[in-house]
C-alpha cells in the first residue's frame, strides 16, 4: 500500500529524514519508534503532506500513486490520515461543522450524496460516543480548550469518521491516563482491517500492549537503523534506546 | 502650497423644498454654515487614510430624482419603509399601527412637530468629527421620524431600506430620528442598497435620542455598489440605565465612512457596537467610532473585525472619551483585523482619553493572516482550500454575525459574506 524509498526531507535547510525506507502493506499495524527528535514527527507530516517541509528526494507511493506529486487535501482523500501529535485549536469553527465539512468532501470525492446536517449529527454522536467524547464536544470550537487526552480523542474520531486507508498515528498515546488510552486503542483497533494499515509513532511502547503492531522499525538520526516483529518492542522497554548505541536525547539524530 | 481643497459651491443647494417650513429653515441655517467647508485631505486627522477615496465632482451634487420605481419588494420579518434617493416612498412602505408609536416622513409632519425637530436634528452629533452630516443637514429633503412614547415596545423590527439609485450622477441624504422614550424598546434594521451606475454620493444622518430605560438595538448593514461613495453618521445619546446595542456589518466599496457617536449621558447606561467590515479588490472602508463617558457608572463594550482582501483598505479607528465625572466607568474596546492577501491595507487606531480615576478601561488591536498550521490541518482532512479558507475567515467573524439578534439580517449578511467568499477565494 505504501512504499516509502530513500526518503530525504529538510525543514529549513536542515536535513531531517536521511534516507528512510519503509515497506507497508494493507491489514498491517507497524510501529515506529524513535528517541524524541528522531524525525518521526518530521515523516509523518511529509507524508501528509506540510510544506513547511521540504523532501529533497527519494520517493513515495500510496498503491503505486506517487503521493509527493499530491496536494494535502488530496492525499487526504486518496485516504491518508495523520493523526496530529499536537492537534490544532481553532476557535470560531465549530467540531461539528469542521467534522461534516470534511466527511462531505470525502464524500463528494468518491461521487457520493452529501450528508445533511442531521444525518451526520447522527453519525457524529454514535462516533463521539465510541471515543468517548461527550457529544457537547462537538458543539465547541475544533479542540478548543479541550485536554491533552480530549485533543487525541478528538483525532481518533477523526479517523473513525473519514475511514482512511493509512492512518497514521503520530504519539497518539502520550499524554493519556490509563483510562484514555484504553478508549483510544479500542478506538485504533477498531480501525484495524485487512484493507487498511496502520502506522503508530510513539516514544513508548506502552501503547504496544494494547494494539499490537505486525512490524516494529526503530528511528533514529532520520533513518531507520532496525526493524523487527512485536518482540522488539519489549526489547526496546526492557533496555531503552542505548541498547542500540544512541541516546534518548534530543540530539539523538545529530 | 496647495490650497486646502474646499466643497464645491454646487453642494449648497437642496432641490426641493417640499419639507414644513420649520425644517426647510433650519437646512437653509446648515447651508450657511457649510460654505467654503474645507474638504478633508490626508492631513486632516479623522480622515488620513481615507482623503484619497473621496471624490467628489460638481456633477454629483445634484439631488437624485426620488421618482424611478424601488427595486425593493422584497419581503422583510417586520415593518417596512423604503427610502428611494433620500425620500421616503409611501406605496413600498407599511407602517406598523401600534399605540404610542408613530412613524412619519419628514414630510408629513405639522408645524409644531416639525418645529420641535429642528430643535434636535442633529443634535446627537459631535459634526466637529463627522463633518459630513453637515452636508446631510443642509441637503435632506425628507427623513424619517420615529417616535416611541413611554414603555412602548415595537413588536418586529422596522426596516428602513434605504436605496440609492444612480442612473445619473448625483446625491441623496436619507435621515432618520429616533426619539426612544423612557422604557420603551425597538429594533431598527438599516439597508443600504444601490442600483446604477453612476457615480453617486450617499450622505446618512441616523439619530437615536434613548430616555431613561429605553432600550434600543440598530442594525446597519452597508451593501451598496462600486459606483457610491458612502458617508454616514450616526449618533446616539443615552440617559440613565438605557441600553444601546449596534452591528454594523459593511462591505468595501470606493468610499465607505462610518461615524458611530455614542454619549452615554445618565448612570448606569450601556453600549454595546459591533461591527463587520469585509473589503476586496480596491475597495475601502472606514469606520470611525467614539464613546462618550460623560456620567458614572455606565459600560462599554466595541467589538469591531476588519477582513481585507487583495489591495483593499479597511480603516478602524475607535475612540473613547472618559470624562472627569464618569467614575466607575467600563470601557472595554477590541479589533481584530485579517489580511487576506499581503497587498491588503489595515489601519486601526485607538484613541483613549480618559479623565476620571476610578474606571476599567481595556482595549486591544491585532493585525494578523490566515494561521497556516490551522489550514494545512484542515486540508490534512480532505476539506479543500477553497473551504478551508472560508472556514478560518469565516470563524473570524462567526461570534459577531452570530450575535445579530434579527434571522433574516443574518442571513442577508451571510449571502453577502458568500459571494465575498466567493470572489476572494476563487482559484486555491
Ligand atoms: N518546523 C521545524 N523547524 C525547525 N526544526 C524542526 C522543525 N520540525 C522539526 N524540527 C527538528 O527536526 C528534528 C526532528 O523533529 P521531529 O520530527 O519532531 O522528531 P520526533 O517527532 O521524533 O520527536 C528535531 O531536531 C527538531 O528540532
Ligand atoms: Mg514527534
Amino acid at each position: 500500500m505504501l512504499s516509502i524509498k530513500n526518503l530525504h526531507a529538510s525543514v529549513e535547510d536542515k536535513e531531517i529524514l536521511k534516507g528512510i525506507n519503509l515497506e507497508i502493506k494493507a491489514g498491517e499495524v507497524h510501529a515506529i519508534m524513535g528517541p524524541n527528535g528522531s524525525g518521526k514527527s518530521t515523516l509523518s507530516q511529509v507524508l501528509a503532506g506540510n510544506e513547511a517541509f521540504e523532501v529533497t528526494s527519494g520517493e513515495v507511493t500510496l498503491n503505486g500513486e506517487n503521493l509527493l506529486d499530491l496536494e494535502t487535501e488530496e492525499r487526504a482523500r486518496e485516504g491518508i490520515f495523520l493523526a496530529f501529535q499536537y492537534p490544532v485549536e481553532i476557535p470560531g469553527v465549530s467540531n461539528l461543522q469542521f467534522l461534516r465539512t470534511a466527511v462531505n468532501a470525502m464524500r463528494q470525492h468518491r461521487g457520493e450524496e452529501e450528508m445533511n446536517a442531521a444525518e451526520f449529527m447522527k453519525l457524529a454522536r454514535e462516533v463521539s460516543k465510541q471515543v468517548d467524547l461527550d457529544p457537547s464536544f462537538l458543539k465547541r470550537g475544533v479542540n478548543e480548550g479541550f485536554s491533552g487526552g480530549e485533543k487525541k480523542r478528538n483525532e481518533i474520531l477523526q479517523a473513525l469518521l473519514l475511514q482512511p486507508k493509512l492512518a497514521i498515528l503520530d504519539e497518539t498515546d502520550s499524554g493519556l491516563d490509563i483510562d484514555a488510552l484504553k478508549v483510544v486503542s479500542d478506538g485504533v483497533n477498531a480501525l484495524r482491517s485487512e484493507d487498511r494499515a496502520i502506522l503508530m509513532v510513539t516514544h513508548y511502547q506502552r501503547l504496544l500492549n494494547h494494539i499490537v503492531p505486525d512490524y516494529v522499525h526503530v528511528l533514529a538520526g532520520g533513518r531507520i537503523i532496525k526493524s523487527g516483529g512485536r518482540e522488539l518492542a519489549l526489547e526496546l522497554e526492557e533496555k531503552g534506546y542505548g541498547w542500540l548505541g544512541i541516546k534518548d536525547e534530543e540530539d539523538a539524530g545529530n | 502650497m496647495k490650497p486646502v481643497p474646499k466643497l464645491s459651491s454646487a453642494f449648497l443647494h437642496a432641490a426641493c423644498d417640499c419639507m414644513p417650513e420649520p425644517l426647510l429653515a433650519l437646512r437653509k441655517q446648515r447651508a450657511s454654515a457649510l460654505v467654503d467647508m474645507p474638504l478633508p485631505t490626508r492631513k486632516t486627522e479623522n480622515w488620513k487614510y481615507s482623503a484619497k477615496y473621496l471624490k467628489l465632482s460638481d456633477d454629483m451634487a445634484i439631488s437624485l430624482p426620488a421618482d424611478g420605481k424601488t427595486g425593493t419588494s422584497l419581503a422583510v420579518p417586520g415593518y417596512k419603509v423604503v427610502f428611494l434617493n433620500g425620500v421616503m416612498i409611501p406605496e413600498a412602505s407599511e407602517f406598523p399601527d401600534l399605540d404610542g408609536i408613530t412613524i412619519e416622513s419628514f414630510r408629513d409632519l405639522n408645524n409644531d412637530d416639525a418645529t420641535a425637530l429642528s430643535k434636535k436634528l442633529g443634535g446627537t452629533l459631535d459634526h466637529d468629527q463627522a463633518q459630513f452630516a453637515r452636508l446631510n443637514g443642509a441637503r435632506f429633503e425628507d427623513g424619517l421620524l420615529i417616535r416611541l412614547k413611554p414603555g412602548a415596545v415595537l413588536d418586529q423590527p422596522l426596516f428602513i431600506i434605504h436605496e440609492t439609485h444612480g442612473d445619473a450622477s448625483g446625491s441623496a441624504y436619507p435621515r432618520v430620528y429616533v426619539e426612544a422614550g423612557a422604557n420603551s424598546q425597538m429594533t431598527l434594521v438599516e439597508e443600504y442598497t444601490s442600483g446604477g451606475e453612476a457615480p453617486v454620493l450617499v450622505g446618512t444622518v441616523t439619530e437615536f435620542d434613548v430616555a431613561d430605560g429605553a432600550n434600543i438595538t440598530s442594525i446597519r448593514l452597508n451593501m451598496e455598489g462600486e459606483n457610491v461613495q458612502h458617508i454616514g453618521a450616526t449618533g446616539v445619546l443615552q440617559a440613565r440605565s438605557s441600553r444601546f446595542e449596534s452591528h454594523c456589518v459593511g462591505f468595501g466599496g470606493p468610499l465607505r465612512r462610518h461615524d458611530l457617536q455614542v454619549r452615554l449621558e445618565g448612570e448606569g447606561a450601556e453600549t454595546k457596537l459591533n461591527g463587520v467590515v469585509v473589503t476586496q479588490g480596491k475597495q475601502h472602508y472606514d469606520n470611525h467610532t467614539a464613546i462618550d463617558h460623560v456620567a458614572a457608572h455606565c459600560n462599554s463594550e466595541e467589538t469591531y473585525r476588519n477582513i481585507a482582501a487583495d489591495k483593499s483598505h479597511a480603516v478602524f479607528n475607535g475612540r473613547i472619551h472618559i470624562h472627569q465625572d464618569a467614575q466607575k466607568s467600563n470601557a472595554d474596546m477590541n479589533n481584530k483585523n485579517l489580511l487576506l492577501n499581503s497587498g491588503a491595507e489595515i489601519d486601526t487606531k485607538p484613541e483613549l482619553e480618559i479623565y476620571a480615576d476610578d474606571v476599567k478601561c481595556a482595549h486591544g488591536a491585532t493585525i494578523g493572516q490566515l494561521d497556516e498550521t490551522s489550514l494545512f490541518y484542515l486540508v490534512s482532512r480532505g476539506i479543500g482550500r477553497r473551504d478551508a479558507n472560508v472556514l478560518l475567515t469565516m470563524a473570524f467573524i462567526n461570534e459577531l454575525v452570530a450575535q445579530i439578534p434579527v434571522e433574516a439580517v443574518r442571513e442577508t449578511a451571510q449571502t453577502r459574506l458568500n459571494e465575498f467568499f466567493d470572489k476572494t477565494f476563487e482559484e486555491a
